[in-house]
């Protein structure tokens, strides 16, 4: 019995040694590993932000008055940036049409005259709506501005100074927003490229491996030793997953700890744990499409059509609530929508095994059913 | 001169960290069949890629048709004239094309005009025999069509030179022949000059001229006549029980000496026919001498004479006889394979029919039959990579198809393509198959040495393997294959493109294998003196077992039905095949410079040669494997031939 | 450059891509797939915010307060939680993203005409989600506090609820909406997808095709013939651009007609635009096809430097503006940005090579830069 789990066991180590070697031959590929899992979230990490920012505002005032001047001076970073005024219509148009300028606002003529004499006005303001959810955010906040200084200037002429305006009922919002206070873009931004990143990868190695053996031939030798099918696949993927979990390490050690300061609240050991996991999962699905492709042009394709949905559908871009339902449960079938929840979770939220349980459970589900129809299929594939 | 087309002078080509070619002088006529031959590494493929002009050098001048290969422009100028075609069954061709599209493809990169074109194809479709499946993928053409259709595809531009990379490794001897003669052909009909390497000593001697090339640089240049001499002496052939004892006696005075069957050959340098017999009659004394023949030494004899480095036969025996010690009485009774009907249809293509046959323990069974014949898939079937249409197979008493690790411990199986991992070296390959197969350490360093000194490849250690020539990868194949001492041994094609030195290295271990250790072996070979070497032959032709006989067997029954095997020699041997068949002898065919003629009619042949002006009589030569594939796999080709036409 | 060479090449590697059934539906099916994928499925509006509400007040104003929240399409209520710790668990669990906290007192103080506060939690692990619902929070609150106030002003001065809060919004803000006036997610996503997709589609296929050309062998035939260079790769690569150019149409016609995005440009300048967008990514399949060996390395090289900038440094979910200076330079130094302009140019903001014509010339010199580079990189005589 002993003897029988040594050799278990040292065949599972020639093989993993294999599959390591064979990866470190190729350089430029090992190169992009590391370029993916460092320089690449670097670069989402300090640079990409999905808020609106500084967006560029052109003023076209035909007021001119203290009033006008003094509402326009409250459009202000970091939500807008003046980027000076324009005189005419058509030039504003123009400056829309090129994308120089997101959004103008027009202040009507005798604009400061009504809101003294408390006439209700209006200003005018053209938003690119191209992309929408800047469009929605910019109004919103232009909104808010206009209602301030609206409500300021009416008390003011109501006769009521600050003093009085602190006995009116209004009602004071404290916001608190969680696990991220200052609502770094980074810390989303970094954490998440991270998660693509180990999931373009746990797909593709182990798929391009498998297919690379069939297309060789040097699948047959390994069919017709004692190795299983199992064999001869997990210590593809447990490789793939090595390798995967030590890019995760290099971009958490030496990108995202120390120069974005991101929290470690929960436990790291938790966390690499469950990132096996979850490239141990996510590789069943590439060793699947490997499965079934001839050669690695298919291979190829069969992966973007799995790598896409998962990377845009994982609930990172687009929250699960937005979703139509038929999506909403396609979503629910990719481990990466649960390994958000899981790297949010222990990094951020310092979550534990009790917390993340139902995400573990959903990941665990996914990688048997997986693992075990692409087995399945490599099995009957060959004999 | 301007009929030199090819000269190299002090050529050179260094990849990353060593030397392929060195200081090599070399001059090709125009009309000359130019043969390189030499062992793998040898650096054959690196000149032929530079002088075709797609790779570049870095030591001395190449000048093709006068033109001198310096830089990628002034290539371009010489290539409109050249025709390459790379080593590789079909490697150079696209297989999901159909032949005929294949061919066309050529035709337009080459900007050959239409109507030339059209008439191109139908003349060397026709020579090739191809014209009939025209519209067949060409992934689905066995190998010696594949071949065909790549000499096809380099010819259809008229190129004057053509550069060919052992075209014929991997094809069977039928098309080999077929090859040849549609090569000959067209050098002589279109005035081509060709530069040709291959790995087959016979079809050296077709070469007008050739050169012998070892470790980068030329050993010996000259016509084959001028090869023989440069080591004469006598082979003789013999067969004594016990046949090990007389292998012992006989390796100790012979450098080369070889197996094959229950005969032994060995090479007596620089002796006569006479001292030879006298010799190996005086060292065999004792023993039941059966058979003794003496014969002119080949080719491949000369060539294994040339490089041979004295004593390395010797020495690879003592470590042998260490390393395979006997471990076990052989039981030879068990049966180690069965096949039993076994069929495997894919659609309405039937590969294998109703194929059944047997292997003992410490059997060397031989699987032979033209490209396509389905020796491959049913190799697949009994190792259960493919499963069965119907039928089964049985190794070590057990389904291969449900056999367990147990089982498949005890199987070698070395596939036809090169198998092995590109991306490991030679080291990394041999220690992860010792792994696979559950070798300890010490086991692994023992097995380790064993197949670097196997398969000479001391020196190469951490090559990577695809850094390896084509011979030196089969030998790493064959090594990984036998790392763990299997007791049946699946062999397909291992000798493919390995040069002869190698070939009789395997085929030595192969030997002690079967012999010492009682290890079964089911091998397919294209090469026919190999097929000598086994104890039991079994002749596939579309997808049946047509014969099942050992090779003496085989032979005597075509003596019996065809005759006695004569060689004719003459200054236009060529010449005389055609007044030969009129005159009544279906069976001649052009050997090197002889003929060789089949016959029952001896006294009539002498006759009719005298009749044509041969002034030697016609030699008695022992029939040979390859007499016997090519005379039967050419009648059951009639035959199908025949009922086709006659539906 | 001759004609009848390149036409070959480009036949002979039609006739393989179409052999091969799986991978020729494949380069169909997997751009129109995602097209759809993404068109339902990548909303970015943020709408349905599941939030739970602790109510230690338990008033009129209170539920009045939180039924603001219920009765909005961008909450979706979860329910009352008993009190802090357990709204906590919700927000850990991410069952709900924001939970608000009415205190005690507040009812009452609103009452007595002074000041109130709430506090609301917000999920932060996705920070431009959490952006945008403190922009509704905000302006919900925003709305009822004013409606406070109103109230109390009209206590004091006597005049209607209504005119008090005319008086107290003075100014309007009339918004207008350009080129989606519906602030229509799918209307910004939709041109946007075409120019993913097309990022990552056409250089897949290119690198693969060129190198497994290389690693089998076939290569050969080109190094061995009077093929030039450019011969080869025009040949080479037209097949794949005639696939892309399908795609672009299929693209398209998926955008216009499922999506009914208005397409207010003009075809006879999109269409070419599209192709220039194309030969560039195009390019790039080409140019990692030169550097790399293997298919393996093609098909790992091409997906890490076309799907990830594709989708973040495109202008996609992210506006280039919004970019920090070195992503900013990755999106400059990719084609993606540029097409982003026309594709929108096009199809929202009905303008044409008046406005773009800046964008395609970018396009266009990048695209010959990238096969110069392949043609200088390509070599026919190479030293292995």
């Amino acid at each position: 019995m002993k003897a029988d789990w040594q050799l278990a066991w040292r065949r599972f180590a020639v093989m993993l040694v294999k599959e390591l070697k064979q990866l470190g031959r190729d350089r430029v590929l090992l190169a992009f590993i590391v370029y993916a899992f460092t320089a690449d979230i670097f670069l989402a990490a300090s640079g990409v932000s999905l808020s609106l920012n500084h967006a560029a505002t052109l003023v076209q005032d035909m007021d001119h008055s203290p009033q006008s001047r003094e509402l326009l001076s409250r459009f202000q970073s970091p939500y807008f940036r003046m980027d000076g005024s324009v005189g005419q219509d058509t030039a504003a148009l123009a400056a829309l049409d090129q994308g120089r300028a997101m959004l103008v606002l027009s202040v009507p003529p005798q604009f400061g005259k009504q809101l003294a004499g408390g006439q209700p006005t209006s200003i005018a303001m053209q938003v690119d709506t191209t992309n929408s959810v800047l469009g929605f955010l910019a109004t919103s906040h232009a909104q808010q501005i206009v209602s301030q200084y609206g409500l300021e200037s009416a008390m003011r002429r109501l006769g009521l100074d600050d003093k009085a305006a602190a006995s009116l009922p209004t009602v004071q919002n404290d916001i608190r927003v969680w696990y991220n206070p200052n609502q770094q873009d980074s810390w989303f931004m970094g954490v998440a490229e991270m998660l693509n990143i180990a999931t373009v990868f746990a797909v593709l190695l182990p798929a391009a491996a498998l297919v690379r053996e069939k297309e060789r031939g040097t699948v047959e030798q390994l069919i017709v030793s004692p190795l299983s099918p199992f064999g001869i696949l997990f210590p593809k993927v447990v490789s793939m997953t090595g390798v995967i979990l030590c890019g995760v390490a290099l971009s958490l050690f030496l990108i995202l700890i120390p120069l974005f300061a991101i929290p470690v609240k929960g436990s790291l050991l938790l966390f690499f744990a469950l990132s096996g996991l979850y490239v141990f999962t996510t590789a069943g699905l590439g060793l699947f499409a490997a499965t079934i492709a001839r050669n690695l042009a298919q291979a190829g394709m069969l992966s973007i059509l799995i790598l896409a949905p998962m990377l845009f559908l994982s609930g990172a871009w687009t929250p699960p609530e937005a979703m139509p339902v038929w999506l909403r449960g396609l979503m629910y079938a990719s481990p990466l929508h649960y390994y958000l929840d899981i790297a949010f979770g222990v990094l951020l939220k310092g979550q534990g095994l009790a917390e993340l349980q139902p995400a573990i459970l959903g990941m665990s589900g996914i990688g048997l059913l997986v693992f075990g129809s692409g087995l399945l299929l490599f099995r009957r594939q060959f004999g | 001169m301007a009929d030199t087309i090819i000269r190299a002078s002090g050529f050179g080509k260094r990849y990353a960290g060593h030397l392929a070619v060195s200081g090599l002088d070399l001059a090709v006529q125009r009309g000359e069949l130019y043969g390189l031959i030499g062992p793998d590494g040898a650096g054959k493929s690196s000149l032929m890629k530079a002088v075709a002009g797609v790779l570049s050098y870095e030591q001395g001048q190449l000048e093709v048709f006068g033109q001198l290969l310096d830089s990628e422009r002034s290539a371009e100028a010489i290539k409109d004239r050249i025709g390459l075609m790379p080593q590789g069954l079909g490697q150079n061709l696209y297989g999901d094309l159909s032949v005929e599209e294949n061919v066309d493809f050529f035709a337009r990169l080459r900007l050959v005009p239409r109507a030339e074109a059209a008439a191109r194809k139908e003349q060397l479709l026709t020579i090739t025999r191809l014209a009939a499946f025209r519209q067949r993928p060409m992934k689905q053409l066995s190998g010696g069509m594949k071949q065909k259709l790549g000499l096809v595809c380099t010819l259809i531009h008229a190129p004057q030179l053509i550069i060919l990379d052992e075209p014929t490794t991997g094809v069977d001897p039928v098309s080999r022949r077929d090859f040849w003669a549609i090569l000959a052909e067209l050098i002589a009909s279109q005035g081509l000059t060709a530069l040709v390497s291959t790995a087959y000593m016979d079809e050296a001697s077709r070469f007008t001229r050739m050169s012998v090339l070892h470790q980068g640089q030329k050993l010996a240049e000259g016509s084959p006549a001028e090869i023989l001499q440069r080591a004469p002496g006598s082979i003789v052939l013999c067969r004594a029980e016990p046949q090990l004892e007389a292998m012992r006696r006989l390796s100790a005075i012979a450098g080369q000496c070889e197996a094959m069957g229950p005969a032994i050959r060995l090479f007596l340098p620089d002796m006569s026919a006479e001292q030879a017999r006298g010799r190996v009659s005086t060292v065999l004394a004792g023993l039941d001498c059966q058979q003794l023949d003496v014969l002119e030494p080949e080719l491949e004899d000369v060539f294994v004479a040339l490089l041979a480095t004295p004593g390395a036969n010797g020495q690879q025996a003592q470590t042998l006889a260490a390393l395979a010690a006997p471990r076990q009485a052989l039981d030879s009774s068990a049966l180690a394979i069965e096949a039993k009907g076994l069929s495997k249809r894919f659609g309405d293509f039937v590969a294998v029919g109703d194929v059944s046959f047997q292997v003992r323990q410490g059997e060397i069974f031989g699987l032979l039959g033209a490209n396509g014949a389905g020796k491959t898939t049913a190799i697949k079937m009994l190792t259960g990579i493919l499963p069965p249409s119907s039928g089964s197979g049985m190794v070590a008493g057990a389904d291969m198809k449900q056999a367990g690790a147990l089982i498949k411990a005890r199987i070698g199986y070395m596939s036809q393509a090169f198998s092995l991992y590109l991306d490991l070296s030679v080291v990394e390959n041999i220690r992860l198959y010792a792994g696979i197969y559950g070798l300890n350490r010490q086991q692994t360093a023992l097995r380790l040495a064993w197949i670097l000194d196997m398969a000479g490849l001391h020196g190469h250690e951490n090559d990577l393997a695809s850094t390896l020539p084509m011979g030196l990868r089969q030998r790493l194949a064959l090594g990984c294959a036998l790392v763990h001492q299997p007791r049946v041994l699946f062999l397909d094609e291992p000798t493919s493109g390995v040069d002869p030195l190698g070939r009789r290295a395997f085929w030595d271990i192969l030997f002690r294998l079967s012999r010492l250790d009682g290890v079964a072996m089911l091998v397919t070979t294209h090469y026919m003196s190999e097929a000598e070497h086994c104890d039991h032959l079994a002749l596939m032709f579309a997808g049946r077992v047509v014969a099942d006989a050992s090779p003496h067997a085989m032979k005597q029954q075509l003596l019996t039905e065809l005759g006695q095997l004569y060689q004719v020699r003459a200054d236009n041997a060529a010449a005389l095949v055609a007044p030969l068949r009129q005159a009544g002898f279906a069976n001649v065919s052009p050997y090197g410079t002889a003929l060789h003629v089949l016959t029952l009619e001896t006294e009539r042949l002498g006759m009719v040669l005298r009749g044509l002006g041969v002034g030697q009589p016609p030699q008695v030569r022992p029939i040979s494997m390859e007499d016997v594939f090519v005379q039967r796999v050419g009648q059951l080709e009639a035959q199908k031939a025949a009922q086709k036409g006659s539906p | 450059m001759n004609l009848q060479r390149i036409l070959a090449i480009a036949a002979k590697e039609w006739r393989e891509i179409v052999r091969d059934r799986l991978f020729f539906s494949l380069a169909f099916v997997v751009p129109a797939l995602l097209m759809l994928l993404f068109g339902y499925g990548l909303s970015l509006d943020v709408e349905n915010i599941p939030f739970a509400v602790v109510d230690h007040d338990r008033s009129a104003a209170s539920r009045d307060y939180a039924y603001r929240f219920i009765d909005s399409r961008y909450f979706r209520f979860h329910g009352y939680a008993g009190d802090e710790r357990m709204a906590g668990q919700l927000i850990g669990s991410g069952e709900v993203r924001v939970v608000l906290v009415i205190p005690p007192q507040f009812g009452k103080s609103l009452a007595q005409g002074r000041p109130a506060a709430i506090q609301t939690l917000v999920d932060g692990s996705f920070p431009s989600r959490a952006m945008t619902t403190k922009g509704y929070v905000t302006a919900i609150n925003a709305a009822f506090s004013l409606a406070a106030v109103a109230q109390a002003v009209s206590h004091a001065t006597g005049l209607s609820q209504q005119d008090a809060l005319a008086q107290l919004t003075p100014i309007a803000l009339e918004s207008r909406y350009l080129y989606n006036q519906s602030v229509s997610s799918i209307w910004s996503l939709a041109p946007k997808l075409i120019m993913v997709i097309l990022m990552l589609s056409p250089p897949f296929l290119t690198a693969l095709g060129v190198v497994r050309e290389k690693e089998n062998g076939s290569i050969f035939n080109i190094y061995a013939s009077n093929v030039s260079r450019g011969e080869f790769l025009v040949g080479k690569l037209a097949p794949y651009v005639a696939i892309s150019s399908v795609n672009i149409l299929l693209l398209w016609l998926l955008a216009v007609l499922l999506y009914q995005v208005p397409f207010k440009g003009s075809l006879l300048f999109f269409l070419p635009a599209t192709l220039v967008y194309v030969l560039c990514t195009t390019g790039i399949g080409l140019l990692v096809s030169v550097l790399v060996r293997t298919q393996v390395a093609a098909m790992i090289v091409t997906m890490v430097v076309t799907m990830i900038p594709a989708v973040l440094y495109s202008g996609l979910i992210i506006p280039i503006v919004s970019l920090g200076s070195g992503a900013r330079l990755v999106a400059q130094l990719m084609p993606a940005m540029y097409y982003t302009d026309i594709v929108v140019g096009c199809f929202l903001k009905g303008v044409g090579l008046l406005s773009l014509w800046r964008p395609l010339a970018i396009l266009a010199v990048y695209a010959c830069l990238l096969f110069a580079i392949g043609y200088r990189l390509f070599s026919k005589r190479p030293n292995t």
